[in-house]
């Protein structure tokens, strides 16, 4: 009986400690990996808004999906386009890297080109050029 | 007859005035981005040099060898230029080893081409005009435990409107005491210049 009680006690503190933090807010101050900050983030299409800026002439192309890791001392990015266009897009991007004083921590990068077929998705990537980068923009802009 | 004449005689004095004015029209010169995509022509340019810089410099960042051990010294060697048109491949090597050594995680060690430069130079301190203590000394070199090199190709293809050009750009980081090859990546790029 003791037995019976103990495995369900287990069972509904492991369902209650699973369900304590959203998947991808498991680190204070980081949403899927990516630091946020003191930014209110509750969901991934929140991440993406925080993190891609537009520059220049405006894409119809988004970023749907944003995740990060860490490869040694520097971060990682892996973000996901989308043209749900039914035309190829051409885009440029860039990533901007901040370091912990909220200044730029690398010069700026070159624009990358960057052709979308019709109704498709990109996966673009980087990781930071140095360890000042604590933080990053994706910044889009169209080539058309 | 003469109406005609005198319409076109007094149209001369007006394009008199549009060519002088075409022909004296100064060019405008303006800085641009130099981080901005150029497209001028499909020759490799400089957008090609930064985003193979830029492509390699974050990839090798990630290799074990620079992740792992503590500040490896590399040696940069030359990248052979395999392609039809002239590039300075130089010029590429050299973008890629300022972005490595202001990452601070790789160190450089003189590399053949300056080594000429290096020994002269320790060769002079090491005259008499020089204080004996402070002077460089023979023999305090360190050699580089990875050696960077690389080639570039490319695939040119035209027809009568159409002009491809396929370039490639092959990276790659040898152990110099084992030979292994520690890291390597490519990078490429594909333009298509189309008339009319």
């Amino acid at each position: 009986m003791n037995l019976k009680w103990t495995i369900a006690a287990l069972l509904a503190g492991a369902l209650v400690s699973g369900c304590a933090t959203k998947k991808g807010f498991e680190k204070p101050g980081f949403a899927f990996g990516c630091p946020i900050g003191e930014a209110k983030v509750s969901s991934m299409d929140d991440l993406v808004k925080l993190k891609t800026v537009s520059e220049g002439k405006r894409t119809t192309i988004l970023a749907t999906e944003m995740r990060c890791s860490n490869s040694g001392d520097l971060i990682k990015i892996d973000a996901n386009l989308n043209n749900d266009s039914s035309t190829v897009k051409r885009i440029a991007y860039k990533f901007r890297w901040i370091d912990r004083e909220g200044m730029r921590a690398w010069e700026e990068e070159v624009w990358k080109p960057l052709l979308l077929y019709e109704n498709s998705n990109l996966s673009v990537n980087s990781i930071a050029p140095t360890n000042k980068a604590v933080d990053f923009r994706l910044i889009l802009r169209s080539q058309e | 007859m003469n109406a005609i004449l005198r319409t076109r005689l007094a149209l001369l004095p007006l394009l008199a005035a549009a060519v002088l004015i075409a022909g004296c029209a100064k060019p405008t010169t303006r800085y641009g981005d130099a981080r901005a995509t150029e497209t001028v022509t499909n020759t490799f340019g400089s957008t090609d040099l930064q985003l193979i810089a830029e492509s390699m410099t974050r990839s090798m960042l990630q290799t074990s060898v620079i992740v792992s051990s503590g500040l490896p010294i590399v040696t940069v060697q030359d990248v052979r230029n395999k392609t039809s048109e002239y590039i300075d491949t130089r010029s590429i090597t050299d973008t890629i080893r300022v972005e490595l050594q202001k990452s601070g995680k790789v160190r450089f060690a003189v590399d053949a081409n300056a080594m000429n430069q290096q020994a002269e130079e320790i060769k002079r301190q090491q005259g008499e005009l020089y204080a004996k203590e402070q002077a460089a000394q023979k023999g305090r070199m360190v050699g580089a435990q990875y050696r960077m090199e690389g080639t570039i190709t490319s695939i040119v293809k035209e027809v009568k409107n159409i002009k491809d050009v396929y370039y490639k750009f092959n990276l790659q980081l040898w152990n110099i005491q084992n030979g292994l090859l520690e890291w390597t990546d490519e990078k490429e790029i594909r333009k298509t210049t189309t008339k009319g």
